[in-house]
Formats: structure tokens, sequence, C-alpha cells
């Protein structure tokens, strides 16, 4: 399998130095080879090859490198450590672009060409798109990022290392009717993102009892909030949940100017540098799910990429974790490592005791989640929920 | 209350888009091209001043020096591109693929260079609040704009530059046998127009934050201003720009936000169903 | 191979596309950058119809064609009594307002989050559900699409719309329905586009609003600007090159943070460099 695979990096790399018409010739050649049959490619002691794609350009690539960053944090850690039983772990990477047909697209390379037994990928569209084909092909998708709820059965081949944003959602509607918060409004984002948040926020609120007033859409990449804020306001809610992916620092200074008498609340994205410098964002509640690197790893993948490690670089060093473990186990059972035995080994481990515990009972990674409140940039705790 | 708060929020994003679509007028009723690249140069205006704040430099000191780069930039892609397909008999269509090329490269230029992400500006002064809701910069936009406005009048009304542009604009090619030199003239007009909408460029961004793509929106915008209030029409230009952003904002009392492009587009076509040479037009 | 069939596949599918936009930009001579709004419309109404059962593949894709055809022929139709600049907003305004239905409408569509689950296409008792079937159909379709704009253009219509081209004025003199030709050919641009929409549908099985916004559009005006306009090679020629692009930097070595400036970036410098030095594209003639 390794002179296999080098054989068609070669095809690709010549490719590339002699023009369009022979790399045709050369990814026809590649093609041609795939359908070959190879025989079992574990049992050599080469690198443990896997695949990524990510949405490393477009309207994504912020979060996309972010994640890729992460990815690449986590394997240096486990090669650190000497691999995954003694063999070195390789990602290769690839750029989507978010966009669910690039996906397709490189999916299928990665999977004709190369055979990688597991794929980590971003973003719903995307990873909605390829899911189907992973059932089909029996390959892993790990997708460590997108929270939609859709994702959770997609296909039994997908595994969410992160929990979809209904479980933080339903952890936070819980907290506020609690506290005697019932009535809210709701700005959300209107993308994939924020959409599919804004309609767990109504059901799980509605569902305790609560009363939604107002709720108003923000474009993907709108900067003004303060007509949809006026408009939310008059409404008089409790609270508000702003469900926003990009552009609460631009909305925490909006709202530091109305003062307005309700509580802001969110989830996980109320992690925004830009919104905890401004003292808007005083106040502001919000889920976590307890993703914390260590100090010194934190430290170290600061010093390696200049940038912290926030949220997106521990869900996907964390996702690294997590996937080594399960092929850790199906290496131990002697079998394979393909696709479906992976799957497999997600299920016996189930418990997963790396950098950020999770539990595997689904498809979806249950972890324990707080209520956290921002203040002068930090966040306190106020509540903790146990994850299971 | 509400109303009267959408309305005042209104009128100010509406003086900063009167402005665009002033610019925007002025640039297309003398050089006839439909210049989307304006967009990349209203966004850059924002982005140029960001920089320059992060260093150091006073807000207005920032809002200036980027009005004369993107001045300098609107006279480049006149004389560097516009000219050179004239020169070689481009259709209309090819300029404004090409304009169309310009827009996409500025605004991934900047996406790569600062970020892809919204990228608020820190507030110091800005945010304070003055009466009537607004804040500090709100209150600027509002009256640099009318004045920006006022001048653009009065330029084009009194002063002989503004007068040859006027000559130039209606005639062409009588401008060019009266050695007017419309050439020059469009790429004096060009670095203005740019120069003018570095202003709302920059205090937008300085109120809102900052994003590279949004800036699309504004110019489709600008530009239904432009075409209802009438080509030539510079006051048709600034009140219907007002008017439609005015509208836009109180439309929220009735229906929700997804819908804020349906009614700038619905007034459009009202317009090029009804009166296709709009309220002002001068010719 | 399932790889090669899925480039290919999507290939296909933007020769299409790449006709529809030809026919509009590059022979009627409209600025477009709506195209992709009905791209999405023949998408949408064809994985509605299979999603929910409403009609089977074929007269699902009947549908989508029709009402893009109106669509298309809607849209342009005050603009080509106007002036063209006109049509820039109009053009633009459309395909905001479309992206904005594809998103909000989410009854309809799925919204924001798209619609997943859309089944393979069926007729004639055959199933269209592997990479090489997909490839397949959208290939027979791209034949059938490229075969009657090569044979349009041979046809007296066709030369009519050259003739347009050349000296609108002229051709009205001589009694010609200038109208008339050129919102036949906005018809037949729509059907083109719907129709790829549907076996975009069926083949990705999962559509959202992000794959039919002003970036697409863009996209499929740089793929005539490249390919060339007016000709059946441009067509051709456009869309595999820009789709091969992406997969051709991959094999080459660029850090990730500039390659995104690369791509979205040289689809705009593309645009200005083939303007101005090469308005005629790669194998078409002068826009």
């Amino acid at each position: 399998m390794a002179g296999h695979t080098k054989a068609i990096a070669d095809l690709s790399a010549l490719g590339a130095s002699l023009g369009r018409r022979d790399v045709l010739i050369s990814i026809l050649a590649g093609g041609l080879a795939s359908t070959l049959p190879l025989g079992a490619w574990a049992n050599d002691a080469g690198p443990i090859k896997l695949g990524a794609i990510l949405p490393l350009t477009g309207p994504g690539a912020a979060v996309g490198t972010q994640q890729q960053r992460g990815l690449m944090f986590g394997v240096e850690q486990i090669n650190k450590r000497g691999g995954i039983a003694g063999r070195p772990l390789e990602i290769t990477y690839e750029d989507d672009q978010g966009r669910p047909d690039q996906a397709v697209l490189s999916f299928n390379k990665f999977v004709d060409l190369y055979h990688f037994p597991l794929i980590f990928s971003a973003y719903s569209g995307p990873t909605l798109a390829m899911a189907p084909l992973a059932t089909r092909k029996e390959v892993v998708l790990i997708n460590g990022g997108a929270q939609s709820d859709r994702l959770a059965k997609a296909s039994p081949y997908l595994f969410n290392t992160i929990p979809v944003a209904g479980d933080e959602i339903a952890v936070l509607t819980k907290y506020l009717l609690e506290n005697g918060k019932k009535n809210a409004a709701i700005l959300y984002e209107n993308d994939a993102a924020g959409t599919p948040s804004r309609d767990d926020f109504i059901k799980s609120f509605t569902a305790g009892g609560g009363v939604i007033t107002g709720q108003e859409p923000s474009a993907t990449g709108q900067t003004d909030y303060r007509p949809a804020l006026l408009k939310l306001s008059d409404t008089k809610p409790d609270v508000l949940f702003a469900m926003l992916t990009d552009g609460l620092g631009a909305l925490a200074e909006q709202l530091r100017q109305m003062k307005p008498d309700f509580l802001v609340v969110g989830t996980s994205f109320f992690n925004d540098p830009d919104a905890l410098k401004n003292p808007g964002s005083n106040g502001w509640l919000h889920t976590q799910v307890k993703i914390s690197a260590p100090p010194e790893l934190a430290a170290a993948f600061k010093e390696k990429f200049g940038v912290a490690m926030e949220f997106w670089g521990t869900q996907y060093a964390n996702a690294v974790f997590i996937v080594a473990k399960a092929i850790e186990k199906v290496i131990a059972d002697g079998a394979l490592i393909t696709g479906a035995n992976i799957r497999k080994a997600f299920f016996d481990v189930k418990t997963f005791d790396v950098m950020v515990p999770a539990v595997f009972t689904t498809n979806t990674a249950a972890m324990e989640i707080d209520i956290v409140q921002t203040q002068d940039g930090a966040h306190h705790l106020v509540k903790e929920y146990k994850a299971g | 209350m509400l109303a009267l708060n959408l309305l005042i929020n209104g009128l100010v994003t509406g003086c900063a888009l009167g402005v665009v679509a002033v610019s925007f007028q002025l640039a297309y009723s003398t050089t006839r091209i439909f210049h989307v690249a304006h967009a990349g140069i209203y966004t850059l205006a924002g982005y140029l001043a960001f920089s320059m704040v992060e260093r150091g430099l006073p807000d207005p000191f920032a809002i200036i020096i980027a009005a004369l780069i993107c001045a300098a930039l609107g006279a480049l892609i006149q004389y560097a591109l516009y000219a050179t397909l004239e020169r070689r008999r481009a259709s209309h269509l090819s300029v404004l693929i090409a304009s169309l090329g310009v827009l996409a490269v500025i605004q991934n230029v900047i996406s790569a260079f600062y970020s892809p992400n919204i990228i608020p500006f820190t507030s110091a002064w800005r945010g304070q609040m003055m009466s009537l809701g607004l804040t500090e910069v709100q209150v600027a936009t509002l009256i640099v704009c009318l004045a920006v406005f006022a001048a653009a009048l009065l330029f084009a009304r009194l002063t002989p530059l503004g007068k040859r542009i006027r000559a130039v604009a209606s005639n062409p090619f009588l401008a060019e046998i009266t050695r007017l030199r419309p050439q020059q003239t469009y790429i004096i007009v060009m670095a203005i127009a740019s120069a003018m909408v570095a202003i709302p460029g920059a205090l937008v961004a300085m109120d809102l934050g900052l994003q590279p793509y949004n800036g699309t929106t504004v110019l489709l915008t600008a530009t239904i201003a432009v075409i209802a209030g009438g080509i030539g029409s510079l006051t048709g230009a600034f009140a219907l720009a007002v008017l439609i952003t005015v509208l836009q904002n109180l439309s929220l009392l009735a229906i929700s936000g997804e819908w804020s492009v349906g009614i700038t587009f619905f007034i459009f076509l009202i317009f090029m169903l009804f009166r296709p040479t709009g309220l002002f037009a001068q010719r | 191979m399932d790889f090669l069939f899925s480039y290919l596949t999507l290939v296909a599918i933007f020769i299409i596309l790449s006709l529809s936009t030809n026919l509009l930009v590059g022979i009627v001579g409209i600025f477009s950058v709506s195209q992709a709004a009905i791209f999405g419309l023949g998408a949408y109404i064809v994985g509605y119809c299979l999603v929910n059962d409403v009609m089977s593949f074929l007269p699902a894709l009947a549908v989508a064609a029709l009402a893009s055809l109106v669509l298309n022929v809607l849209i342009t139709l005050p603009s080509l009594r106007v002036s063209g600049d006109y049509f820039v907003v109009t053009s633009f305004g459309i395909q905001l307002l479309a992206t904005a239905a594809f998103t909000n409408l989410t009854e309809i569509t799925g919204g924001a989050s798209g619609m997943p689950g859309i089944p393979p296409a069926e007729f004639f008792g055959l199933s269209f559900d592997s990479g090489f079937k997909n490839f397949l159909l959208a290939a027979i379709a791209a034949t059938i699409a490229s075969l009657w704009f090569a044979l349009l253009m041979r046809a007296p219509f066709g030369r009519l719309l050259r003739a347009i081209r050349e000296d609108e004025l002229a051709v009205a003199a001589f009694g010609k329905n200038v109208l008339f030709a050129k919102v036949r050919a906005a018809a037949i641009a729509g059907v083109m586009a719907g129709a790829a929409g549907g076996l975009y549908a069926v083949y990705l099985s999962f559509i959202d609003p992000t794959t039919f916004d002003l970036n697409a559009s863009v996209l499929l005006l740089t793929m005539v600007v490249l390919g060339g306009a007016r000709t059946l090679a441009g067509s051709i020629v456009g869309p595999l090159v820009l789709l091969a692009l992406p997969q051709l930097l991959t094999f080459i070595d660029i850090p990730t943070t500039t390659a995104a400036a690369v791509r979205q970036g040289i689809y705009g410098l593309l645009l200005i460099l083939f303007m101005v030095f090469r308005p005629q594209g790669l194998v078409g003639e002068k826009l």
C-alpha cells in the first residue's frame, strides 16, 4: 500500500509539472490503478494515513484554518508520544472551499486514490453531502465542528466529536427557565449554523413553558444589528438569545451603546475574543462545552502557530486524540484499519479519556456542558451539567 | 418610539448611503461606465482607515488619507483599465466584466490580507452616546455626509472643473472635439468619486465594523437610488438613498429583516415599470 | 474511478451552465450575474419533487426547465427594452433575492441547512445511483445541450442573433423582431440552466443556498470569459479548466493561507486579464 500510494503521488507530482492534459492522464492512470485489487494494508509498519477535508478558503476559511492547526497539533502530539501503536500518524489536507460539491470531489479522491479509512471534516453543508457516500463506501467521517442537528443521524459512519447544538441549547433553556426567565427574543444568523439553532431554542424554550417575543435574522457578514436590536428590544424580553458565529464583537459594541434591560445568552460561540474585549459583553451568559486544553498544551500550540488554541484548535486536536484511541483499539484487536472496524472501535471503547473526555453511546459525543458568565473578558462558572 | 428610533437610525445610514450614491452618480453619468468596483473602493476605505488608526493616527487624518489613497486607486483603475479597454474598442459588456473582476480582486485581497471575518473597529470615543440615541460617530456620519453632499452640489454647479465635468458628461463626442479632453476628465472624476465614497466607507466601518464582502449590497442599493433618482441628478440620488434606507428600516415594523433586500428591489421594479427615467432625470 | 467520474459529472453539468451563460452573455450581450439563481431554481424544484414524492425525475426536470425558462424571460424582458446598465442592477437584485428565497423559504427548500437526501434519478426502470451512471446521465445531457447550441448557431436564428450583436438598429430597421429573438435566446438559456440544476441535485443528493450564490454566478461568467464567448468550444474549455484549477492547486504545494486569496482572487484577475489582453478567451470570439 505504501508503494502504491507513493506511485500515485509521483504520478500526480509529475502531472503538475507537465500540464493539464498530462494531469488528466495521470488522474486517469491513478483512477485505473485504484480499481486493482490491493489486499490488506493494515499489516504494513508504515504510517497510518488519514484525510481531512476542511474549508481552507472561502467564507469558512478563518475557522477551517484554525481547525487544520488543531489537527496538525494533534498529529504532532500523537507522534511525539510514539504514534499509534508505534506507527506515525499522517493527515492529508484538502480544501473544500466550504462547498458541498467540492467536498464530494475531495472525498472521492481520498477514497479512490488514497484509500483513507477515515476523514476529518467540518461545516454541516459539506459533511451532510459526504455522509451518504461515507455510508456507501464505509469510510468514517469525523465532524469536530459543525453542530447541525441533522448530523446526529446523517450516517452510521459519521461521528460528531462535539455535542450538537441542540444539546447545548437544551442545557441553556433548562437553566433559563429554572431561573425564572420566561420571555426570550432571538437574534440569529440566517445560515446553516444559526437557523437550526434558532429552531432548537424555540422548541426547547417553549416546551418548558417559555414565550418567544420576537426573532430577527442577520445576514452572513452583516455588521449593522441596530434595527434588529431596536425591534427586539421593543418586545421587552427577559433574555436575548444571540446566535451568531461571526460579528459578536460588533454586536457587543452595539449592545453596549444600547444599555439593554435584558440578559444576553448564547452557546459556545460566545468564546469570541473580539466580544470578550468589549465591555458590552459583560454579563453575557452562555453554555460552554467543557473544552479546555491543559495549559502546557495550550502554550505549545501558541508557540507553534502564533495564535491561541481557542475553541476550534482544541476541538480538532481532541478529535485526533479520540481517533488515535479508536485506531489503537483496532490494532490491539488485530484487525485491519478499515472504516468499518474503526466505527466498531468507537462503540467498543465508548468512553474516551482524552484531553477533553467524551462518551460515545450514539454517534455524537456526550461531554460536560457548563453555564458560564463573562465579566471583564473572563468566564466565571455558574453551573455544571455533567455528560450522559 | 420604536418607529422614531428606526427613523433616526435610517436617516443616519441613509445619509451615508447618499454619499455613496452621489459618488457613483458622478462617475457613472460622466464616464458611462457601470463601475461595480466602486463597492471595492468603499470597502477598502474602511480597512485603510482601520490600519492607520491601529498605528495611532487620529480618526480624521485616517479618513483623509484613506480618501486620498482611494482617489489614487480610482484614478488608476480608470487610467490603466477602463481607458485601455476603450482604446481597444472593447464592448460595454467587457468593461462591465472587467470591473466585476476588479471588485473580486479587491475584496479577496482584503480578505486575505486582513481576515474574511468581521473585524470590529476598536471603540474609543466613537461609541459615546449623544442625543437622540445616536453615538458620536453616527452624528459625525450624519453631519459629514450631508456636508459632502452639499459640497458636491456646489462643486458641480459653480466651479469651472464641475462645469467641465458636466459638459463632458452631457456630450463626450463634442467634448472631444472642443478640446475638453474627456479622458483626462474621466480620470479626475474617478479620483473625486473614489475619494468621496471613501468617506462613508470609513465612517460606517468605524461605527459598525469591517467585513470584506458586504460592500456589494451597499452599492446595489446605491445604484437603485441613482436610477430611481434619475441619471444625472445628484439631489435625486441622495434623496432616494435616504428614502430607501428609511423605508428599509421602517419596514421592520411590519415584516422580518430577511426580506430587506426584497423591499429595495421591489422599489426598483416599481420604478422600472412606471418611471424608468427616474424622478429627477436631467436628460 | 469514482473520483474521475465525480469530476467529469461536475464538468458536464457546468458545460450546460456555461452554454446557458454563453447564450445570454456572449451572444445576446446581456451582463448576467443571476445565472446561478436559475441554476438553483432548477435544482430546488427537482429536489423538492423527488424528496416529497411529488413526481419522478423526468417530469420534475421538465417542470424545472419550464420554470427556469419563464423566470429567465421575465427578468430579462423589461431590461431588454431599457438600457443595458439597468439590467446589471436587476441581475444583481435577482441573484440576491433568489439567495434570500432559498435561505428563508425553509418549508420548501429546507432553508439555510439545505435539502438532504435527494434520491437518485430514475426513469425507464433505470436507477442512476452510482458515480458512473450519474456521469452517463450528465454526459448525455451535456451532449444534447451542445448539439442544440451548435445547431442553433448554424440556423437562421443564430445568424439573426449574431446580426443583432453587430448592429441592433440595422436589424430592427430590416423589420426583424429583435425583442422576440432576444427573448427566445433568454428562454433557451433558462431551460439549460434549469435542467443543469436538476442534474446537479440528483448527482450530489444534497443542495444548499451557498452553492447558488453570487460567487457561483461570477464563476460562470469567468468560465465563459476564459473559455471564450459565443463558441461551443469555449463553453467546454471554460468549465474544464476552471474546475480543474482547484484540483491542480492541490497537487502543487501552496501554503493554504495564501491559497485562499490565490483561488478567489484568481477568478477576478482572470476576468480582468482576459478582458484586456484576450477578450476572445481561449477558443472563442471577442465579447
